[in-house]
């Protein structure tokens, strides 16, 4: 094991060296691009043996990325914001071809009153697609998680693609201590792509046939069912990684502080540090604060969620995007795999467009849950750190 | 409510056919609607359309399962689809045939009227599309809208559509068909086409979009599978081969888009007729006129 | 039987690759290229499939009729889709042909970016560009490939515009700027043109680009059987042109002793039908250039000299011709 200060992004790179992707078609993208220059140098240096192309879009890019993935190689892309949504399309290829592509996405905004800068609005929306979602939180989960997203993706009973979402800048250009596990712990953890179904002239498959009503919706439900299955997995894999590096993560969710806990915050990416730090302050000052860490956003942990929350009084859900005139999309999920409970939820929306999210802004959400939870009147969903009072 | 179900290949106008006649209704004072059935495939593959008609607004979107009538634009559909099902009790039939009503095996006995609409079509409008010609034959067996709006239909769908002079024909060839419809009843001996169909539970189906060349419940899947296809029945004139006049050049076989001339070992050809759909290619790259090509379904 | 050894039609191998029973149209331009390709090609290929009307015709779920492995996913990717399976394909240590096969629509226009990107990068695919003109599979728009003058349902024959007003984009030259080791222009006519070009694109090795024109029967409302014959007659009044570059060696595969005036064409076709005298002589004139620049030949524009009435158009070295 090797300790080293590094990037998000280079600690991604490094996961993506150590599971030995094969191909790795990609396009430049702030602030995604440390990512691919680092796995071009080490394509070139000899450090990986794999093919690295330099396709003329992100679009091209998925598209070679799922013909490599379906010839039954390691396939791994990385892209950012608008190269996400021009990749829309090829997106929904990879689940129904259950090619278990690995894909560093680096949260930035998308569209317009455009910036570089860290919002969800670029992933969130591909939650649709059949991809698994795992968000990260630091520089050493990002590397973990890319080694285990290849791990829970190419898992027999799974085989479906996984998005790694992190923070752009807030975590893509942030150095922090990681931790780089020998080759042969990664080796023996992870094992050859063994592919689901192969592009091979000696045992010819059609695939992705014009898939005509009589079979569709069959198709659709096996779909639904796998990433529902996926859950199990995410937990196994989670535990025996944990085994061999002495790192857990939780699985699908963790928690901070949440025995006894009477609100809480649900937080995920960077902002769930932040909010750790403002429950470490509540708590000293007497109030039962936890936090809730949503990792996987796909598969969706609802019923987990209302398990580690029977006890609550309240709680927050923090979301970094919204789709305008309905809520944040965390918020909705959650408020609807908690349609029974007997709690007010509250949705905090901050840090658009890159707007740092400051102590008191998570302080402000804790202060607005814990209203709603002595049963004071409360807004659902509340903007933090907007200049001007909402309306 | 009245239910209409149009049977037909793609090519044959079988859509337009049903919108013509849900527009006669509509101009009838009725409510009326129209739609096809989008499947995949091209000129010559069956296709459905459906017409809706009542005297109420129509809110109905799905597909008809129980028609009052059937419209068939092409015989040879009967031999590889179940065209009659579902046709409710005491429904009607108009069909585009040759042979008169008694003549013609359904599959079910019924009130049925038949109209060689290919031939009034190929006079009329100079081109097999017998969509207008069986409307006209529709008017002769059903009173619900009567010939007048039908031939008003026509003028307004065709005429909007592909100028004043096509309205003129195509309403020309509905006049000649109402007047050449024979009604009577067909037979009802035949079996219907039972489909080979692989419908699997969604448990049952591979995990991903792939197939291999395999049989699964009598159905062949994958890589090659689509040899199950005849489509030898779009066919409406057939090639004919005068072996002792072919110089095996092998251009008929290059040119076939089918496939379906089987070169043989000496360089003489053989036709499939189970999947030639009498494009008439083979005949004409011949240099030797070793291939003619005969009007109607054949095979030597 | 060596690849090397296929001279004519007679030495093509019997096997098919894309069998009977597939649901093309009578008489489609497609199906004859693809087919013949499938067969000169053989059994170790893999191809990747586009929104086209081949797509629709060739593969139906559970069905397909290609025996070939087959993936299909979008329409603007062909390039880079077959890049990642020929990249699959280097790691396993396999040989594997991988082909493209797109529609003038997925080539010339949305999937020109892809093409592009796959030329430049030399990858080791064989690319083709099955073009008829138009968008066919969702019912006869216009595309960049499209002829001057010609009828789509997006270039509408109109009071005050009649057809297409742009001239067809010269996609080989665009191709061949690429620099890319082997490209050329096939006509499903021109037989054993058609072979040994399949051939030498097989042997090839780095990027290769086919461009077949492969007649539409109801796009350019021709009779089903003179689809072939159209063929022909488009080499022969120079809408099309046979050529090839064989790494960077620009070669005419075949030249028309003369030309026949295009009006012999555009009468086949009912696209044209509409076109004044006026469009026509513009169009004649557009091809006078393309004529010069193809051939070195200069020929008076306009209107170009044109022999009336010649009734024998085979004048190619194709021994079949002329029997």
């Amino acid at each position: 094991m090797v300790m080293k200060v590094m990037s998000a992004d280079h600690s991604v790179a490094h996961g993506v060296r150590l599971a030995r992707a094969e191909v790795i078609p990609a396009f430049p993208i702030t602030p995604q691009t440390l990512i691919v220059e680092l796995l071009s140098e080490f394509i070139n240096d000899g450090e990986l043996d794999a093919d690295f192309m330099p396709v003329e879009s992100e679009h091209s890019a998925m598209s070679a990325a799922i013909g490599a993935s379906a010839g039954g190689v390691r396939a791994f892309t990385a892209t950012s914001s608008q190269g996400l949504a021009l990749m829309h399309e090829m997106l929904y290829a990879a689940p129904h071809n259950r090619l278990p592509i690995v894909m560093a996405n680096v949260n930035r905004s998308l569209g317009a009153a455009s910036g570089i800068w860290l919002e969800y609005n670029d992933s969130m929306p591909e939650r649709e697609s059949g991809w698994l979602q795992v968000y990260i939180e630091d520089n050493q989960e990002a590397l973990d998680m890319i080694i285990q997203a290849y791990r829970i993706g190419e898992d027999g009973g799974v085989m479906l693609p996984v998005m790694v979402c992190l923070d752009g800048f807030v975590l893509s250009h942030t150095v922090e201590k990681v931790d780089l596990p020998d080759q042969e712990i990664v080796d023996r953890f992870l094992p050859k792509f063994s592919p689901l179904d192969v592009l091979d002239s000696e045992a010819p498959k059609t695939f992705n046939a014009i898939t005509p009503p009589d079979y569709a919706m069959e198709m659709r439900y096996r779909l639904e069912r796998a990433i529902e299955d996926s859950k199990t997995v995410i937990g196994r894999v989670d535990s025996e990684y944990g085994e061999v590096t002495g790192r857990r993560y939780g699985g699908l969710l963790d928690t901070y502080r949440m025995e006894g806990a009477e609100i809480a915050l649900m937080t995920l990416g960077t902002a769930t540090s932040t909010a750790k730090v403002v429950a470490d302050r509540l708590n000293e000052m007497g109030k039962k604060a936890g936090v809730i860490k949503l990792r996987f956003m796909r598969p969706f942990p609802g019923r987990e969620l209302a398990e580690i929350t029977k006890e609550l009084k309240g709680l927050g859900v923090f979301d970094r995007s919204l789709s305008f005139n309905g809520f944040g999309p965390v918020f909705t999920e959650t408020r609807n795999a908690l349609n029974s409970a007997q709690f007010p939820i509250t949705n905090h929306i901050a840090g658009l467009g890159g707007r740092d999210v400051t102590f008191e802004e998570v302080k402000s959400m804790f202060d607005i849950v814990e209203r709603s939870a002595r049963g004071e009147s409360y807004r659902e969903c509340n903007w933090h750190g907007l200049r001007g009072v909402m309306v | 409510m009245y239910e209409v179900r149009f049977h037909g290949r793609g090519g044959q106008g079988a859509v337009m056919a049903a919108q013509a006649l849900a527009e006669a209704a509509v101009l009838e004072g009725y409510y009326a609607q129209a739609f096809p059935y989008f499947g995949a495939e091209r000129r010559g593959a069956p296709v459905r359309a459906f017409a809706r008609i009542d005297e109420d607004k129509i809110s109905i979107k799905s597909q008809i399962y129980e028609p009052d009538m059937l419209v068939i634009l092409d015989e040879s559909l009967l031999d590889i689809e179940p065209v009659a099902e579902g046709l409710r009790s005491g429904g009607k039939v108009v069909i585009n045939s040759t042979k008169t009503p008694e003549k013609v095996d359904l599959g079910v006995e019924v009130d049925c009227a038949s109209v060689d609409a290919t031939s009034i079509a190929l006079e009329t409008i100079k081109a097999p599309i017998v969509n207008t010609s069986i409307l006209g034959a529709f008017a002769k067996i059903e009173d619900i809208i009567p010939l007048e709006s039908i031939l008003n239909a026509i003028m307004n769908r065709f005429g909007e559509k592909l100028g004043h002079q096509a309205g003129v024909m195509n309403s020309e060839a509905a006049r000649l068909a109402y007047e050449r419809t024979v009604v009577g009843r067909c037979r009802g001996t035949r079996k219907l086409v039972e489909r080979m169909q692989w419908l699997p539970t969604w448990d049952e189906l591979p995990p991903g979009t792939a197939l291999p060349a395999k049989t699964i419940d009598g159905v062949d899947v994958g890589p090659g599978s689509a040899w199950q296809n005849f489509t030898g029945t779009w066919r409406t004139s057939s090639p004919r081969y005068l072996k002792e006049k072919c110089i095996r050049c092998l251009r008929c076989w290059f040119s076939c888009p089918e496939g379906c001339i089987d070169r043989l070992d000496d360089d003489y050809e053989k036709w499939d007729y189970r999947y030639c759909k009498g494009c008439g290619i083979c005949a004409d790259v011949c240099p030797v006129q070793a291939i003619e090509m005969i009007r109607g379904v054949h095979e030597w | 039987m060596s690849d090397a050894q296929m001279k004519t039609i007679k030495d093509m191998p019997r096997e098919d690759y894309f069998v009977r029973g597939h649901g093309a149209c009578p008489g489609c331009g497609v199906a004859v290229a693809v087919k013949n390709i499938a067969r000169i090609i053989g059994s170790d290929a893999t191809v990747y499939v586009p929104a086209s009307c081949l797509i629709v015709f060739s593969s139906l779920y559970p069905t397909a009729a290609f025996k070939w492995p087959f993936l299909y996913t979008a329409f603007e990717n062909t390039g880079a889709v077959i890049s990642g399976i020929k990249a699959a394909y280097r790691r396993r240590g396999k040989e594997t042909t991988v082909i493209g096969m797109a529609g003038d629509g997925g080539t010339f226009d949305i999937g020109l970016q892809a093409l592009s990107g796959a030329a430049d990068r030399n990858e080791d695919v064989i690319y083709v560009c099955l073009d008829n003109e138009a968008y066919m599979n969702t019912g006869i728009q216009r595309s960049g490939a499209t002829p001057f003058g010609a009828w789509t349902t997006t270039s509408p024959v109109g009071k005050k515009i009649q057809g297409k007003r742009e001239f067809k984009k010269d996609l080989g030259a665009i191709v061949a700027a690429h620099g890319v080791p082997y490209m050329a222009t096939l006509s499903i006519a021109h037989f054993n043109d058609f072979l040994k070009k399949v051939q030498r694109a097989k042997e090839v090795k780095g990027f290769r680009f086919l461009h077949i024109l492969t007649p539409c029967v109801p796009g350019w409302r021709s009779e089903a059987a003179k689809s072939v014959a159209i063929s022909r007659l488009a080499v022969e009044t120079g809408m099309w042109t046979l050529y090839e570059i064989d790494h960077g060696e620009e070669k005419l595969t075949y030249k028309p002793k003369m030309m026949v005036p295009v009006k012999e064409y555009l009468q086949m076709q009912g696209r044209f039908r509409h076109m004044s005298e006026e469009d026509i002589q513009k169009l004649q004139a557009w091809i006078c250039e393309k004529w010069k620049h193809h051939y070195y030949e200069e020929i008076p524009v306009p209107p170009c000299e044109l022999e009336k009435g010649r009734k024998d158009l085979i004048t190619d070295e194709d021994p079949l011709h002329g029997v």
